[in-house]
């Protein structure tokens, strides 16, 4: 009896374990499949074209492509120093006492829902864009700025563990030689702590990317390539969120599920450059 | 009562009623600790884990600075001076006051690097100058032979023992006047060991040094001075082969006897 | 000495800018935070809690349908996927351990923790809702669900890898057959790591807007009938954002202040549960 419960609970788990594998390849396939009306029609041009509408039939995803990569590209310019400054902070400079607190709140932080963000940013970053730049103050810059926001939690934390990581004899030697804060933080902390840092900061790019909820408040889903940053754009998220309930024929149901396949595979594909390059995971011996 | 023997020659450094408090302890733990180390000699410290031997090298460079909260009282006198003000400039003392840690540390750079490390810090970038240096800095640590014809290779290639004298070149480029070692050979296996412990004899001539060890042997085979602390107290310090042959003091005594450590 | 205090000077910029990123960082968060706080209490008030959605204007207006929408919607998604992501874990700490498969599988969970959720709605949506033909309160579970269990497999696995091999063999010699030590003694020893695990995993959908747009979508009123569009706090937060009505926005934020701290104290409780197994 106990053999047989051994085998059946075994092969159960092993069952579900694999069952994983095979959502994730499902999800490939489905989307696959359902791309393959746009696929077959625009081919190649889906990705080059600059023309989306709806009405005439027409779905070039260049526009939603360029907005998701300048709205990341400024997320990450500007999150990415404000991350280091803050992890600079909070591993080497803040006093014992406000090393904790200030710590996990921001870690507590990171695990605020992203609509949360975007509806912050609706009600009050918005107003201000306007006040600065006129317009409306729907554009690809407020979707950027409300974007790094909401990675650099996660991004202030990650590089603060990465940098935590240099063993404090190392740095304590180049103390000893004569160096300045700044000189062990540039020389030993980040050169050794460099595969961490720079692989958490990817895994950010690679979720904010694929971010919805933060952006979509702020962004106006504009298909319109404007080198102003001020003006209303879209992105690859953007228009699903937007547009998918109103998806009226096959050609533009099939166009939003070849932009899911886009997305799935652009942010795999950049999660899987983080993983494999950078971040080999802490085995636990 | 401590027996501190009187040093003729001229002093390095000078303790004077020295006392140290970590941030979280209450307690002191160093007490009125009060040592001369000579100059151009090899002073070593010994005794039981947590005897404070530790805490009290790395004082000399004031290290415990890197973590807030620690207290030093009384002096620690270096060329006519008190180096535990808080006017002291670290950068400048730490340049002068080098040390050598229990692992080795060999930096996330080449090995060149390494060596070239605290030069660069003082400002020197004369390529020629630079060479020069590194290479005398490799040849007195005894390594520059094994790795002339790679500089330019990551230091962390190097084995335990090898990174060790890296760290000891790195250390010396700068010319120090003292160099504090922290048992230097305890990551080492014997081989590596007696290498160091050699390195240690020829560096006197030109720095004096003080190295804290576990190892009462190594201590006998280095040391030209010995101080034994217990309880962060100095117990006994004397001519290292007076010590360790007619120990002045009980404790030392039953401490070098191995009847306690 | 020159070039020292060049450094010095430069490190003293740096430190500063440092510091300045910080307060900056800082700053913009407890902004964000006191925001939430300050709206969501504003708007709270027991009619909140006891009515359902109304059109604009109408003063008996609250949320009830999307809270209890919100319990059903994230309720089953953990029915289902903590127990499954448990197993899941279980295989690859315990048979599986460092085989090809094993390995394959955390990397792909991995990948799939950061893999943008709204694809994942876009999925249930082409297997579940076009296929009834309906929105569902089951379509945005079986969303959540797909997120949930990379995240409960792969702590799971963690924990039980935390846990000592000797405690195993242990109980291996006193002849327990390999699913009693499991479930005896393996899961005994991570209880604390796993529940953590399933708290920071529930939080993390809870807070999922993306998924549920075009699965569950939304209801104005109080639906319990999963087999229907069922609302949920953040879908309706988005909805009651971005209405013109004033009352409206301010429900909205009334959702956004309790979903917030329904999530935080999830993740503080969890970090708790991780702190007081430290410090035994």
């Amino acid at each position: 009896m106990n053999i047989f419960i051994d085998k059946f609970f075994a092969n159960t788990t092993k069952l579900i374990a694999i069952a994983i594998l095979l959502i994730v390849a499902w999800i490939f396939t489905v989307l696959f499949q359902h791309s393959m009306d746009s696929i077959q029609a625009f081919g190649f041009d889906f990705i080059t074209d600059t023309k989306w509408a709806p009405n005439l039939e027409k779905f070039g995803a260049l526009p939603a492509i360029y907005g998701s990569v300048v709205s990341t590209f400024l997320a990450m310019v500007l999150a990415v120093p404000l991350a280091i400054g803050v992890a600079i902070f909070l591993s080497e400079l803040a006093p014992a006492k406000l090393k904790s607190p200030v710590g996990v709140s921001i870690e507590l932080l990171a695990a605020i829902p992203s609509v949360i963000y975007g509806m912050w940013g609706l009600f009050y970053f918005v107003p201000i864009i306007r006040d600065i730049f006129g317009g409306v103050g729907i554009s690809m810059l407020t979707a950027g700025i409300v974007l790094s926001i909401m990675i650099l939690p996660f991004m202030a934390a990650v590089t603060r563990d990465a940098m935590n990581t240099t063993p404090d004899i190392l740095k304590e030697s180049a103390y000893a030689l004569g160096g300045t804060k700044w000189d062990v933080i540039k020389d030993i902390i980040i050169p050794y702590a460099k595969a961490g840092i720079i692989g958490s900061f990817i895994l950010a790019l690679g979720r904010a990317i694929g971010e919805t909820m933060a952006v979509t408040f702020v962004m106006g889903n504009v298909h319109k390539i404007s080198a102003d940053l001020t003006q209303p754009a879209t992105s690859i998220p953007v228009t699903l969120a937007n547009e998918f309930t109103e998806a009226d024929t096959d050609f533009y149901y099939s166009s939003l599920f070849e932009l899911s396949l886009l997305l799935l595979v652009i942010s795999f594909t950049i999660i899987s450059i983080a993983k494999f390059y950078f971040l080999r995971r802490k085995r636990i011996a | 009562m401590a027996t501190i023997i009187d040093i003729n020659e001229e002093k390095a450094l000078e303790v004077k009623d020295f006392e140290f408090t970590y941030a979280s302890a209450d307690a002191p733990s160093i007490k009125k600790l009060n040592m001369p180390i000579a100059k151009n000699s090899i002073t070593a410290l010994i005794g039981p884990s947590g005897c404070g031997k530790t805490t009290l090298l790395r004082s000399f460079n004031r290290i415990h600075d890197l973590y807030p909260g620690n207290k030093y009282e009384g002096e620690i006198l270096f060329k006519d001076r008190n180096i535990l003000t808080a006017q002291e400039d670290l950068i400048n003392l730490r340049i002068q006051i080098g040390m050598i840690f229990q692992k080795p540390t060999a930096f996330p750079m080449s090995i060149y690097d390494n060596v070239a490390y605290g030069l660069r810090l003082q400002g020197i970038k004369n390529k020629t100058e630079l060479n020069d240096r590194v290479e005398k800095a490799l040849k007195s640590a005894a390594i520059w032979k094994e790795v002339k014809d790679r500089l330019k290779h990551d230091a962390n290639g190097l084995s335990g023992g090898q990174q060790q004298r890296l760290c000891i070149a790195r250390a010396i480029a700068v010319e120090p006047e003292v160099l504090l070692f922290d048992e230097p050979t305890s990551a080492l296996d014997p081989i590596s060991t007696a290498g160091i412990e050699e390195l240690i004899v020829e560096l006197k001539e030109r720095v004096s040094i003080i190295i804290v060890t576990h190892n009462m042997q190594q201590a006998a085979r280095v040391s030209d001075y010995t101080g034994f602390m217990y309880l962060g107290e100095l117990i006994e310090l004397g001519r290292t082969e007076e010590l360790f042959v007619t120990p002045k003091e009980k404790l030392t005594e039953e401490y070098i006897t191995g009847k306690f450590g | 000495m020159t070039h020292t205090k060049k450094r010095i000077i430069l490190n003293n910029i740096v430190m500063i800018l440092s510091t300045l990123s910080a307060v900056i960082g800082i700053g913009f968060l407890f902004w964000i935070l006191s925001v939430l706080v300050i709206n969501g209490i504003d708007a709270l008030s027991m009619t909140i809690f006891t009515e359902e959605g109304a059109p604009p204007g109408y003063e008996e207006s609250g949320l009830k349908h999307a809270l209890i929408g919100q319990l059903m919607i994230v309720g089953v998604a953990t029915f289902v996927g903590v127990p499954l992501g448990i197993l899941a874990g279980t295989y690859l700490s315990e048979y599986g351990q460092k085989s090809k498969l094993s390995e394959t599988i955390r990397d792909i969970s991995d990948i799939m923790m950061s893999a943008p959720s709204i694809v994942i709605g876009a999925f249930v949506y082409a297997v579940v809702v076009a296929p009834m033909g309906h929105f569902s309160g089951w379509a945005g579970s079986i969303a959540l669900t797909i997120i949930m269990l990379p995240i409960i497999l792969r702590t799971t696995d963690d924990m039980l890898q935390l846990v000592p091999s000797t405690l195993r063999e242990a109980a291996f010699a006193l002849s327990a057959p390999k699913y009693k030590v499991i479930t005896q003694v393996v899961y005994c020893g991570a209880k604390a790591g796993i529940l953590t695990g399933i708290l920071l995993g529930v939080a993390r959908v809870a807070g999922e807007t993306a998924p549920l747009l075009f699965t569950s979508f939304n209801d104005n009123f109080l639906n319990t009938d999963m087999n229907e569009p069922v609302a949920s706090l953040t879908v309706t937060m988005y909805n009651y954002a971005t209405s013109p009505y004033e009352d409206w926005q301010k429900l909205g934020w009334a959702a956004a202040f309790i979903l917030s701290m329904f999530i935080l104290s999830l993740n503080i409780i969890g970090r708790l549960f991780i702190m007081n197994k430290k410090g035994k």
